[in-house]
């Protein structure tokens, strides 16, 4: 057996303490010997050990009296008890109190042998259950989500209230805002955290075919269909939904995915029998629906049904607080990737990456570092290595006047600095009382 | 492996067929590499007999052999016709203490099964070589192991036992070969 453990054997008869003690030894085990109750709960305060076998009639402190101290200060502890003065009623307190199993004395040498297979074994899924609860946690500590501004907290405090319902989300934001990530969180932080989560991009599908990806098809239902397939409506069985773009879907496709989310039935194509579905929506846009709505665009009752919660993301330029930190981790993860030592950012850089109005997101924030990592020469990332990165130019979308251009632009610095005059008058490069005269001149006012 | 300065000794318990433990001490040659001699027959354990099993105390012989003058022998394995236990089981095949001196192999409950219980059938011989080569490696405290397809790999009941084979897995091979090495 390679899973070597710490046991103890606790029995007042010698006897059986060794007789134990050989077996486990035997076994490969490390092997502590404790003969009363007493006894065991100080070697447990010296060590830790993942098997007590405990027997039940021990004088001062019984075997049940011990199994409870055990798993209320041990929990992890796994215990058996064993006896010579067995009983149903006594096996079944033992058990209810948390005892693994129950041995009576004198018991066949393969009988526990398999007693130890399986409490092996129930270590083994334990340790991996912990292992993946880990992974989760660390999933659901949002590592992934980045931020420290107030609006992010907001973000991070709602996603395990609302993982808790079952309750259809919205996700509202940018493109590159991390919606996807938000509902991944959302999906780990909810009961249903074990069951699959998946994702369909419905911008990116055509209509025809998000049908037969969403409701599956049956053999010959179309030409192409040579067998038939489950969708993911069906695939998804209990877990998460993530409809992502969810304001490019037909109005034909709502009205599809209305019924389904109303009678939690499908039919997949090509069939006329029915088939019960359960899962749990999340859709995400960068559209305004209800404008949407408005223009004929979007079903208002699909658009209800999905957006029973919102959850608005904000955009990277209303979070700048949150670049230097965003900056970092990624900064981190691509000097890891890339097996690159490129682990520190000018101060110079790092505001011009604040002030940068960032219309990609955290999406283009991380590409920007990855280019950066990949292609600087030192270890120390500097203005050049972003130069890449150009404001889309308000004068090139329309034509527009040199007095209009220079408002715009004092405004756009103006904001960026939160109306500081002084850092808007040093990135203007101009001074304070001149900055003062334009604003005047401009009848520029700060933008709610 | 110096298989000159090591000698195993077969010692006879009360009575016992004649061809077992010559062919024991066959096995541990064959097998283990390691000269085994068979010994004088020892008397009867009724010291080690307990009324309220009626079974043999398996700890009590070994205890027995500690005060026994064995000392031109480096291992030694009792074999017993009589029905051994050990408190906490129902009954054992054999008996070593982990790293120990002796060791017991019991040929009571080796002659059910198949055979019909034939007194000394070659399949009794055979599980008995088996369960004292497997005592034997506790002896040079090896583990038992995982591996059904090796001779440690503890066999709880007749049918496992004769799927083990007389082996060790390649693992268990090289801890006895460092065993050997070590002492």
């Amino acid at each position: 057996m390679d899973d070597k453990m710490n046991i103890m054997i606790v029995d007042d008869e010698k006897i059986v303490r060794e007789s134990l003690f050989h077996w486990f030894t035997k076994e490969g085990h490390t092997v502590e010997r404790a003969s009363s109750g007493f006894e065991a709960l100080e070697k447990l305060e010296e060590n830790p050990f993942e098997l007590l076998f405990v027997d039940i009639k021990m004088p001062e402190m019984s075997g049940i009296e011990l199994l409870e101290k055990v798993k209320t200060e041990y929990p992890d502890t796994i215990v058996i008890i064993i006896t010579a003065y067995g009983s149903i009623e006594t096996a079944v307190k033992a058990m209810k109190l948390g005892a693994s199993d129950y041995l009576l004395k004198p018991f066949k040498p393969d009988y526990l042998s398999l007693v130890m297979e399986k409490i092996t074994q129930q270590i083994k899924l334990e340790s991996e259950y912990h292992y993946l609860k880990g992974r989760m946690e660390k999933i659901t500590r949002f590592d992934n989500i980045i931020g420290q501004s107030p609006a992010m907290e907001k973000i991070f405090d709602l996603i395990p209230e609302v993982a808790q319902s079952d309750a259809s989300i919205l996700l509202v934001g940018e493109t590159g805002t991390g919606k996807e990530l938000v509902a991944k969180a959302i999906h780990a932080k909810s009961k249903q955290n074990y069951l699959p989560f998946i994702a369909i991009n419905c911008g990116a599908v055509p209509d025809s075919l998000l049908e037969s990806e969403l409701f599956g098809h049956q053999k010959g239902a179309f030409t192409g269909a040579t067998h038939s397939r489950k969708g993911f409506l069906e695939v998804v069985s209990g877990g998460t939904l993530f409809l992502d773009e969810v304001g490019e879907i037909s109005t034909k496709m709502q009205i599809d995915l209305l019924r389904v989310l109303e009678e939690k039935k499908i039919t997949r194509i090509g069939n006329s029998s029915s088939i019960d579905v359960d899962f749990r929506l999340i859709s995400a846009t960068r559209r305004d629906l209800e404008k949407e709505i408005g223009a004929g665009n979007f079903r208002e009752d699909f658009f209800y049904r999905i957006n029973v919660i919102s959850i608005q993301i904000p955009p990277l330029r209303e979070r700048k607080e949150d670049i230097p930190l965003i900056t970092q981790h990624f900064l981190e993860k691509y000097s890891q990737e890339t097996t690159k030592r490129v682990d520190h950012i000018n101060r110079g850089t790092m505001d011009h990456l604040i002030r940068y109005n960032w219309p990609g997101n955290v999406r283009e924030l991380e590409n920007a570092i990855e280019r950066a990592v990949v292609l600087s020469k030192s270890r120390t990332l500097e203005m050049e290595d972003f130069s890449f990165l150009r404001e889309p130019s308000a004068a090139l979308a329309h034509p527009m006047s040199l007095r209009e251009m220079e408002k715009q632009h004092i405004q756009r610095v103006l904001e960026e600095c939160g109306w500081n005059i002084t850092r808007a008058a040093k990135l203007l490069d101009i001074n304070r009382v001149t900055l003062h005269k334009k604003i005047k001149r401009f009848d520029m006012q700060r933008n709610a | 492996m110096d298989s000159r300065k090591r000698i195993i000794g077969v010692v006879p318990v009360g009575e016992v067929p004649e061809l077992a433990p010559k062919v024991i001490a066959a096995h541990i040659t064959g097998y283990l590499k390691l000269s085994a001699k068979v010994l004088n027959p020892l008397a009867h354990p009724a010291y080690a007999f307990d009324e309220s099993r009626l079974q043999y105390n398996a700890g009590a012989i070994i205890n027995f052999f500690e005060s026994a003058p064995f000392n031109e022998y480096d291992k030694v394995i009792g074999v017993l016709n009589v029905d051994l236990f050990v408190p906490i089981f129902t009954h054992v095949f054999g008996e070593a203490r982990q790293s120990g001196k002796y060791a017991l192999v019991s040929l009571y409950r080796l002659a059910e099964g198949k055979q019909g219980g034939t007194s000394t059938s070659a399949l009794l011989l055979e599980r008995a070589a088996k369960v004292a080569l497997h005592e034997l490696g506790h002896l040079f405290n090896l583990f038992h192991c995982e591996d059904n397809k090796c001779l440690m790999h503890f066999s709880g009941n007749l049918e496992d036992l004769d799927h083990t084979p007389l082996y060790f897995c390649r693992y268990c091979s090289v801890y006895y070969k460092d065993a050997h090495s070590r002492t």
